[in-house]
């Protein structure tokens, strides 16, 4: 909303109080100030100029040549083409160097041959309307070479407030609300306004029927021999500072109430409207309605009318209709003055995306004693320019409402102890009545009687009150001050142990692993659900999508760094990447409705495919599989143990032929290692060069949090010698590592401590079908130094096992 | 002793002349070795008449001491003519680059958060979690903004249902009576985490966001505690005083409601990042509204406290300069490796 300090001044004194300090006083006391600017710079370089002969122009039939006295001695000669220009009369000009809205600088030219020295003026060249038939003619009473922004009141400043933060101040929706304001923190009195309903006449009152109870109050006015013309220029000026475009002079004074005091109403064509006077209902099913911005709206039963006979005429508190409005001929108005329930005005307006400066008023429930105020500001303004007017009957004045002012008991000292500053119990009344309380009481306990414009909503209890002290005492008066209290460590709950949880994997993995930390949108696309084939699956979802297809919430948070991998795959070569993240399953759903949450740690680790004859180990899964392992045991609980899982059970992300489950001790799986699936690999873009090696994983922090902790235990260092020996296997493919390598285990009778596999080997030499496997194996015993002997039989007993599963040895 | 021989001058001066270590123990095993002149000299004494051998030994030992004193004197000065020249750091490049030690990263809101959560939990402060999904109960109606409330079209939210029952938290303050549900006062908890707002998004505006709830529930607890709180926190945010005012702001959660500005970090009288003001709008805050204890079962004559939303994605990008917001949740690599 914007505010004009020119019309502040209208209700308080601002002597003394500049522009600067109002937006200072209003920023630390009342609300947020978006910005303040000039209204209208260049105004104030356009001189007044007395036009004192105009010829016409020798070459061009619609150009005339003036010369135009601009109060410097010598007259100015001219070029206008505008029909109205005329000798005798007052014009803005503009001289050469000034500056004109939309980068328009005057230049002395010659236009057809005639030099022209300056340019005379259209109001729509300044930026004060849209009238361009022709120059703007002013009072005759001006001086040449005048400024015109002093000669014509022109100057001011606009103050754009920021509406959000006016959202509970029904009371700060016109000038007058503001100046209160300004004078509160000034100890200046606002100006006297008066606006009591003049006489009127006797004639029947306009009968008003109000059917709904979203209107407390209706208020109906006939006003006579009024006529649509331009409004002063005081007035259009007001209002194109306040980025209101001036109509006619009924139609200005309607919106300069509402921006004076903060009421909307309205005036009808009273000609337009039935004799039968106005209805006050709700819309009928399937009800359309044409607004005056010719529009036509589709209504619903909630929203709210007024209707004259049959017809609508206007949507209640939102816009008139076009039927109804006020028209050049118009000499007979209706002015309606009302009270509409905030909350219809709001979902009607908000349904129908036609928020106008009324509804957003209403919006605000507005004090229901102010449109009695305002009927009588708008007869009171209007009675001074127009001679004429005439209010045959007097004022209908409909509804049921009642005034919401209340008294409040107030505690100093709760004032005190809330703000934790020290105020005088009269220096809290006093701040209070400055700003229109009424104040009673003593001896600690104030009674605040809250006036009805304070009372519809933003004052209720005592800590409203509470507010308003401090904020004219200002926050900034206030010292800052120590919480004491006693502190203990926090609760070692679950929260605390996943925080822990959570920041040694976070370490753990940024450290050695190498694995960059990412979060992402809890938003998971549809497009990639399609990709993963999981367009069944069961997501929350908004009705309210940033962009259709994104309206699903994640179950598990792999999808979000699958989404980005071929990307990062493209820029970075070789991506790792973890993320920590919740999930949502609403099929989980608390009787509340709250979906289950699921708190996971999911891996990718993408690159390269390995070379041909590189380690066994090289590739991603077996990498990722080792991070996994080095995860677990960080976090201080048992080694995993792998196993293949029912690739049934399996995400749709995993490789069916290449997963592994992980278990930390018995219960459910912890760990989900895959490489990936290798149909999704090509429909994530992961093919020709981006072809990859990817290994991906989903661990279950809340499986995690559950499993037993199992911390290292200390075993004795070896007194005697360790011994290592290379044995190296060739077996049949289908024996597997784990089948080979218990042998050796049982083969050491107990002396195996140490089991490392470091190398594996198909090739012709071996035969087809074998497979050979070389390990490093460290024999100790607790009881002597091993000898030639142990060795011996060791290998003697891992022969005739291996032997039994048609493998053998290999020496050498 | 032939001619050929060297005499004994020209050994000295070729033992006081050697260029390095190498070629000075070589001379000196030639010369005082088993094979060499002196050895030669002594084994020959016998051979003398009686009365010279004397004066015969003497002279050979004299040389021989000479000698190896000689060799002592240029082996010291050779070595440290090498120390000299190490140290002169001849052939040092100051610019080669040094040896990458590669490693991953930590997100930098989780730095950030990390930060946060250390510092307040050495204040007494609990850390909490709260759901992303909520319920319009604590989202809305326990935080004083019942239905046709029109601070409801102030944060646009993304609904999960016609209905509105369940909602994506545009904001952190949920947690707060989920709080007032789990701890008896006097308590002090923070809720870091991620909130949601159905608005277009551009540098600036992100559909998705994280905050940091606090909330203090107390003995009287004042105005002056809450900026005295928000005082240390900006001193562990930036590592010394900022000056911070607090201004009137609406929130239907709190009374009296504030924004708190920092005086800009980065500048003395006005930059790009404080849009010329010197002043950062850097958190709501405020007193917890009586109807927002009393909606977590803390009566509110008998307890106050403060409640304050620290936007974490804008402190990250305030941190480091970030200038487009959308960059925190892209996951691309390029932008999370710079904060190793
Ligand atoms: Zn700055």
């Amino acid at each position: 909303m914007k505010i004009s300090y020119r019309w502040l001044g209208r209700h308080v004194d601002l002597s003394g109080i500049s522009p600067q300090r109002v937006v200072e006083d209003l920023t630390l006391s009342t609300c947020e100030v978006e910005s303040l600017t000039p209204f209208l710079p260049h105004l104030a370089n356009i001189v007044v100029g007395h036009v004192l002969t105009r010829a016409k122009h020798p070459d061009a039939d619609k150009l005339s040549v003036c010369s135009v006295d601009c109060g410097e001695g010598t007259a100015r000669q001219i070029v206008c083409g505008a029909p109205n220009v005329d000798a005798g009369q007052m014009v803005a000009v503009a001289l050469p160097g000034v500056e004109l809205p939309g980068d328009f600088r005057i230049k002395k030219s010659k236009i057809r041959g005639v030099e022209s020295d300056g340019m005379i003026c259209s109001e729509r060249e300044l930026g004060l309307g849209d009238e361009h038939n022709g120059i703007w003619v002013l009072p005759e009473t001006l001086k040449p070479g005048a400024k015109l922004a002093d000669a014509m009141d022109l100057s001011d400043w606009v103050i754009e407030i920021d509406n959000k933060s006016l959202t509970h101040r029904p009371d700060l929706w016109g000038h007058r609300g503001f100046a209160a304001e300004i004078a509160a923190m000034h100890l200046r009195p606002l100006k006297p306004l008066e606006t009591s309903l003049p006489p009127t006449g006797n004639g029947p009152t306009v009968p008003v029927r109000i059917e709904s109870q979203a209107c407390t109050r209706y208020l109906a006015l006939r006003l006579e021999g009024v006529q649509a013309r331009r409004s002063p220029d005081w007035l259009r000026a007001l209002l194109f500072a306040v980025d209101q475009r001036p109509i006619d002079l009924l139609v200005d004074l309607s919106n300069f109430v509402m921006l004076d005091l903060g009421q909307p109403n309205h005036v009808f064509d009273a000609t337009r409207l039935d004799a039968s006077g106005i209805t006050v209902r709700n819309a009928r099913a399937e009800e359309r309605f044409r607004t005056l911005d010719g529009v036509e709206r589709r209504l619903e039963p909630s929203d709210l009318l007024i209707a004259s006979g049959d017809k609508a005429v206007a949507l209640a508190g939102i816009m008139g209709g076009e039927d109804s409005k006020v028209e050049a001929g118009t000499q007979s108005l209706l002015l309606e003055v009302a009270s509409f329930h905030f909350a219809t005005v709001r979902r009607t307006a908000a349904r129908l995306a036609l928020r106008t400066d009324s509804s957003t008023r209403f919006e605000k429930n507005l004090d229901p004693t102010l449109p009695l105020r305002a009927a009588g500001h708008y007869v009171r303004l209007l009675a001074q320019l127009e001679p004429g007017l005439r209010l045959p009957a007097p004022l209908c004045d409909a509804g049921e409402w009642k005034d919401p002012a209340r008294v409040i008991e107030l505690s100093c000292e709760r004032v005190r102890s809330l703000l934790g500053v020290e105020l005088a119990d009269v220096h809290i009344a006093d701040i209070l009545m400055r700003l229109g309380f009424g104040v009673k009481g003593s001896s600690g306990t104030l009674y605040v009687s809250v006036p009805s414009a304070r009372a519809t909503k933003d004052i209720g209890i005592d800590s409203d009150l509470i507010e308003e002290v401090g904020r004219i005492h200002r926050y900034g008066n206030i010292p800052e001050a120590r919480i004491t209290a006693p502190i203990a460590p926090p609760p070692r709950d679950e929260g605390w142990q996943r925080r822990m949880l959570v920041r040694t994997l976070q370490d753990r993995l940024a450290g050695a692993a190498r694995f960059h930390e990412t979060l992402s949108y809890s938003f998971v696309s549809d497009a990639i659900l399609a990709e993963l084939g999981a367009t069944e699956e069961r997501h929350v979802a908004v009705i309210n999508p940033i962009a259709e297809g994104f309206s699903k919430i994640r179950r598990h948070v792999m999808p979000s760094l699958l989404a980005t991998l071929a990307h990062n795959r493209r820029m970075a070569g070789e991506v790792r990447l973890f993320e920590i993240g919740k999930g949502y399953q609403p099929e989980y759903s608390s009787t509340r409705g709250e979906p289950r949450e699921v708190h996971e740690l999911s891996l990718v680790w993408a690159g390269p495919v390995p070379a041909k004859g590189a380690r066994f180990d090289a590739g991603r899964f077996s990498q990722l599989q080792g991070v996994l392992e080095d995860l677990v045991r960080a976090t201080g609980r048992q080694s995993l143990s792998w196993s293949a899982p029912d690739p049934a059970s399996l995400p749709s992300w995993a490789h069916p032929g290449r997963a592994l489950v992980g278990r930390a001790g018995e219960g459910d799986a912890l760990v989900t290692l895959a490489a990936l699936e290798p149909r999704l690999a090509a429909r994530l873009g992961l093919k020709d060069e981006l072809a990859s090696d990817v290994a991906l994983a989903e661990l279950s922090l809340d499986v995690l949090l559950g499993a037993e902790a199992a911390g290292p235990r200390y075993r004795p260092l070896p007194v005697f010698p360790a011994v290592k020996v290379d044995v190296a296997v060739a077996a049949p493919r289908e024996r597997s590592a784990g089948e080979l390598a218990a042998v050796l285990t049982r083969a050491g009778k107990g002396l195996v401590r140490d089991l490392e596999l470091f190398d594996l080997y198909e090739g012709e030499k071996l035969g087809a079908g074998r497979r050979s496997h070389a390990w490093h194996v460290t024999l100790v015993s607790d009881e002597r130094t091993l000898g030639e002997e142990d060795i011996g039989k060791f290998f003697q007993r891992a022969e005739r096992e291996f032997t039994q599963l048609g493998a053998e040895l290999r020496k050498g | 002793m032939s001619d050929s021989t060297p005499s004994f001058e020209s050994v000295l001066a070729a033992v006081r002349a050697a260029g390095d270590a190498a070629s000075l123990r070589a001379l000196e095993r030639e010369q005082l070795g088993k094979e060499g002149p002196i050895a030669a000299l002594l084994a020959s004494i016998p051979t003398l008449p009686p009365e010279s051998r004397k004066e015969a030994g003497q002279r050979a030992n004299r040389m021989k001491s000479e000698l190896a004193a000689a060799v002592a004197e240029r082996l010291q000065q050779l070595e440290e003519a090498q120390l000299a020249a190490e140290r002169s750091g001849a052939g040092f490049d100051a610019t080669l680059p040094a040896a990458r030690v590669e490693r991953g990263s930590l997100h930098p809101l989780t730095q950030v958060t990390r930060e946060l959560e250390d510092l307040f939990t050495s204040m007494g402060y609990t850390v909490l979690d709260g759901p992303e999904v909520e319920l319009d109960w604590y989202n809305f109606e326990a935080l004083n903004i019942p239905r046709d409330h029109p601070a409801r079209d102030m944060q646009d939210t993304f609904r999960c249902d016609p209905a509105g029952n369940v909602v994506l938290r545009p904001h952190t303050s949920p947690v707060q009576v989920r709080a007032m549900e789990r701890m008896r006062p006097p308590f002090r908890a923070i809720a870091p985490g991620k909130v949601f707002r159905q608005e277009s998004t551009d540098a600036s505006h992100e559909h998705t966001f994280h905050q940091m709830e606090g909330l203090v529930v107390g003995k009287d607890i004042s105005v002056g505690h809450l900026i005295g709180a928000m005082k240390t926190l900006l001193r562990g945010v930036f590592g010394r005083e900022i000056e911070i005012r607090l201004r009137p702001g609406y929130f239907p959660f709190v009374e009296p409601g504030f924004e708190l500005d920092a005086r800009c970090p980065f500048c003395k009288s006005g930059c790009r990042v404080c849009k010329q003001s010197t002043w950062i709008e850097l958190l709501p805050c405020g007193m917890v509204h009586p109807n927002v204890l009393r909606a977590g079962n803390i009566d509110p004559a008998e307890w106050s406290g403060f409640a304050f939303g620290l936007g974490l994605s804008r402190l990250v990008m305030l941190r480091h300069g970030i200038d487009d917001v959308r960059h925190l949740l892209s996951g691309d690599v390029r932008f999370l490796e710079q904060f190793r």
